[in-house]
């Protein structure tokens, strides 16, 4: 089962729709989605069709995994019964007590999806167009009908089943109490509540499956339940009374591995009518175990209230008006592009870390994610190129400090040392130092605030006290760039020994070996280099620096890496090309830089470029090894394009940024050249 | 600051490019009367540009670094330890912080006086002994042992170091010779080889074979009479 909505899944990322029709499944995801993932069936189509996606290497695979797996034959991803040009969505939806992790598809064909289920063995309840399926312990729950399929996955957060009150409320032990002591308490209470669990009296039927039903403090609940693996194990019932009195009756039989079980929809549907669900949950872990132990009775417990609540959410998704959905927010409607072929939104990152990160002593004062709202990641599949662009919309107070922080642009002059020609890839960044250590402070305080406010207080203020922010900005500006050339090999040298063959003397021979050096320029600007000149000075003095008349050499010990510097026109170059240096302070560099690097390059705060053909040829044999490796390596560089990675300006408190990839001139299909890709890396 | 940042940000690159690798070298001679002389050598030469790196930094991949003194004095402990150890003279080491080569020596009276003696040494050089071993001569039969087991430990140790450390390990080698004054009739260990003289045993290996145990290095040596 697992791997066949894994299957669906990767199809639907494939595969897919949009276009805002009538089929449109996002009014489904509940206003309070944490985090959507949207994936737009149609555009995908639009790039390969089903047909072509089953002939891919990936889609053999797929087909052919299955038909070992489940003994079923598909032949096409249109065999699962979805619609593969409708909207396929992922969504999760937590609060304090649980979180649901849901996945939302699209049906075109009932009766093709039923068959699928049934074909893997899975038995699922009818009701009319819906069926619903349990796994065996319930923390998976699908639903679907002629339009939809909604499956579920379930998680109760500890932290909330943790709390005394809400264990004593679902009949769960006291955590404090050492467990023999526990176990003692809930023996003693099962006399008390035989009554109660008359329910369990199925006849002489035995079930593998025990059953745990939790009463919510209002009417009288009745549940049901079905099994078709009865006769086999025992069955187990609880019932939480008002009075928060634990209850359990055991029925020891035979025990049996407990397999698939399910739960009749209609009887489901039943008892949530009076406000009350029955739940079946795994009695796996309690065979291979004690099953008695009052651990694994919690956990019992706690997987039928979290399963009763998400039957109940996965009823409002099939019954509810749709009045409160995603739809509502604007910045989700404003950030679904459809022209994207995959969109990522995450309501709030702030909202999302603190209902993840544990709630422990040590944490909980601190504010790691304060100030960073929304934010979204989308993939295009283009003619030209592939691309994920992503955006994090932050606070007033922390946007100001990053509009303050990257208002400076990259020095221009760099540029007149940039030759495109020359080189395999570049980093550049530009922001202002001063900016950033007047407001760097003010964000360490935001974080810590308020646990250590007045000692972090104290050391923000001796922070600027001590630091110049002006005097350093001015020695270090906050722009720079690395241009990576290539690399280069050395030979050097080393003692061994060689054995001569009469007696295996040891002779102490001299031999060499090639290491392999990256060959690259950096360049950072400055305005006050007499701090600069100074350490120069200094090491000359100490012979760690020589100089070269118009530029210095590093000297390292031992290393072949040979490292000059020079400072020219409020700019520090750091380099490893002696010739490159000489034309760089004798004016006769020939720089190149066309209009798509040098828009990258001084448009935007960050910049990065790499060109994996460049770079292709040029790696030493010996780093690679065999000459399969190597072939394979130069291959697979050739095939990729150029690689832009850029920020774009802050707009308003938003930062966003890009990373693309160029499609080679002959590759007019991404997504297509994206399976060729891949087949070659195998 | 600034220098010494930029400082770091040369030797880490200097670490992270440079290959590395080392070879462990014991050389035994065997008298016929059972006394002999030991060599140990430990040999970084061929990753001296990334020794020579790592030396100016203080701890690199979360171990610290030692110093040249901390060496020089380690290397002393060796020295005093075996001098003090039964049966053991002759105590000699040599330091070679040019080329990162230590190595010590000295002579025994009977082999038997090594056996705890080179797994000491190792472990006070900072080296986990990766077996158990031990050496045994019997001048009546002419044999020449060395019984060698592989421990699980060697390889619960290794699995636990970071990646870049265990390619340090990857090419790595253990070379053993063996010298006796009368030639060699049999040589058990298939890896050894034997010389023109017949009267010395040569076997190298990887370091990695010792520590996962697909490497033996158990020989069973007879001279002839």
């Amino acid at each position: 089962m697992n791997y066949y909505f894994k299957s669906a899944v990767t199809s639907a990322f494939l595969l897919g729709t949009l276009t805002v029709n009538a089929q449109d499944l996002s009014r489904k995801i509940p206003a309070d989605a944490m985090a959507v993932m949207t994936i737009k069936g149609n555009n995908f189509l639009e790039l390969m069709s089903a047909e072509e996606f089953n002939n891919t290497f990936i889609g053999k695979e797929m087909f052919s995994k299955l038909a070992k797996e489940q003994n079923n034959n598909y032949n096409s991803v249109e065999d699962f019964g979805f619609n593969l040009s409708s909207s396929f969505y992922y969504y999760n939806q937590t609060n304090d007590s649980v979180s649901y992790n849901c996945f939302l598809a699209p049906v075109k064909n009932l009766a093709q999806l039923d068959k699928v289920f049934e074909q893997s063995g899975k038995k699922f309840s009818i009701n009319g167009k819906q069926r619903t399926f349990f796994n065996a312990d319930s923390s998976k729950i699908m639903r679907w009908n002629d339009e939809m399929l909604l499956m579920v996955l379930a998680d109760g957060r500890s932290a909330y089943f943790d709390r005394p009150e809400i264990r004593e409320r679902f009949g769960m032990s006291a955590i404090e109490v050492p467990q023999a002591a526990v176990y003692a308490d809930t023996a003693a209470t099962v006399t008390d509540a035989v009554d109660v669990t008359a329910v369990a009296t199925a006849g002489d039927e035995v079930m593998d499956a025990s059953e745990v039903i939790v009463e919510e403090p209002k009417p009288r609940a009745r549940s049901k339940k079905k099994s078709s693996h009865a006769a086999k194990s025992r069955k187990t019932k609880l019932k939480g009374k008002k009075s928060a009195k634990k209850s359990y009756k055991k029925k020891p039989v035979k025990a049996q591995p407990a397999e698939e079980v399910y739960m009749d929809a209609a009887e489901a549907a039943a008892s949530a009518a009076v406000d009350s669900a029955a739940a079946v949950v795994d009695t796996a872990y309690a065979y291979y175990d004690d099953k008695n132990s009052p651990y694994y009775k919690d956990k019992r417990a706690k997987t039928a209230v979290v399963a009763r609540w998400t039957v109940k959410m996965i009823d409002n998704a099939f019954t509810g008006n749709d009045q409160n959905s995603i739809l509502k927010n604007a910045d989700f409607t404003k950030n679904i592009d459809q022209k994207a072929e995959a969109t990522i939104w995450v309501a709030g990152v702030e909202k999302l870390g603190n209902a993840f990160i544990p709630s422990t002593t040590y944490l909980k004062d601190f504010n790691f994610l304060s100030g960073y709202g929304t934010a979204n990641a989308k993939l295009y599949l283009e003619e030209k190129s592939i691309r994920i662009s992503s955006a994090m919309t932050f606070s007033e107070e922390m946007g100001s400090v990053l509009r303050k922080v990257h208002q400076r642009k990259l020095n221009k002059a760099f540029l007149k040392y940039v030759n495109e020609d020359k080189l395999i890839g570049y980093m550049a960044y530009s922001m202002d130092t001063k900016s950033y250590l007047q407001e760097y402070p003010k964000l360490v305080s935001k974080i810590y605030g308020s646990l250590y406010s007045d000692e972090i207080g104290m050391a923000t203020d001796l922070f600027s006290l001590v630091l110049d922010e002006e005097a350093i900005s001015k020695v270090i500006k906050g722009d720079g760039i690395f241009i990576f050339n290539g690399l280069s090999q050395k030979e050097v040298s080393y003692k061994s020994y060689d054995y001569n063959e009469e007696n295996f003397e040891t002779t102490e021979v001299m031999k060499t070996k090639k290491e392999t050096l990256p060959d690259f320029l950096a360049m950072i600007s400055t305005e006050d280099t007499r701090l600069i000149n100074k350490l120069i000075a200094y090491g000359v003095k100490k012979e760690v620096v020589k100089s070269k008349n118009s530029y210095y050499e590093v000297t390292i010990p031992k290393s072949p890496l040979a490292l000059y510097f020079t400072i020219k026109d409020g700019i520090i170059f750091l380099g490893t090309n002696a010739t490159e240096m000489e034309q760089i302070v004798s004016n006769t560099y020939q720089a190149k830089v066309s209009g798509r690097h040098k828009s990258a390059l001084l448009g935007n705060n960050y910049a990065a470029y790499f060109s994996p053909k460049r770079l292709a040829g040029k790696i030493p044999a010996e780093e690679l090894g065999s000459p399969a490796k190597i072939e394979k390596a130069n291959k697979t560089l050739n095939s990729l394009g150029d690689i832009y990675i850029r920020s774009y300006p802050m707009n308003g408190n938003t930062f966003a940024g890009e990373i693309s990839m160029d499609t080679p001139a002959d590759q007019k299909n991404s997504l297509k050249y994206l399976f060729s890709v891949i087949e070659n890396l195998k | 600051m600034i220098k010494r940042n930029l400082g770091y940000f040369i030797l880490i690159l200097l670490v992270c490019v440079f290959s590395s690798c080392f070879q462990i070298i014991e050389e035994i001679n065997v008298a016929a009367n059972g006394s002999g002389t030991v060599n140990l050598t430990v040999n970084l030469s061929a990753s001296k540009t990334k020794v020579a790196s790592i030396m100016l930094l203080d701890s690199v991949n979360g171990y610290k670094v030692p110093s040249k003194q901390k060496i020089q004095k380690e290397m002393d402990e060796v020295v005093a330890y075996l001098k003090n150890s039964p049966g053991i003279s002759n105590v000699k080491k040599t330091v070679d912080l040019e080329n990162y080569i230590a190595s010590v020596s000295f002579a025994f009276k009977n082999i038997s006086n090594i056996n705890n003696v080179n797994q000491n040494v190792l472990k006070k050089m900072k080296i986990k002994a990766v077996s158990n071993s031990s050496y045994s001569y019997s001048p009546e039969t002419n044999t020449f042992q060395r019984n060698y087991a592989h421990t699980k430990e060697a390889l619960t140790e290794y699995n636990k170091l970071k990646p870049e450390v265990k390619n340090v390990f990857k090419e790595a080698s253990y070379t053993s010779i063996y010298r006796f004054e009368k030639p060699v009739s049999t040589c058990s260990n298939p890896l050894a080889k034997v010389s023109r003289t017949k009267k010395a045993v040569m076997l190298n290996t990887g370091m990695l074979g010792l520590i996962n145990g697909k490497t033996n290095i158990s020989n069973k040596i007879i001279l002839s009479k």
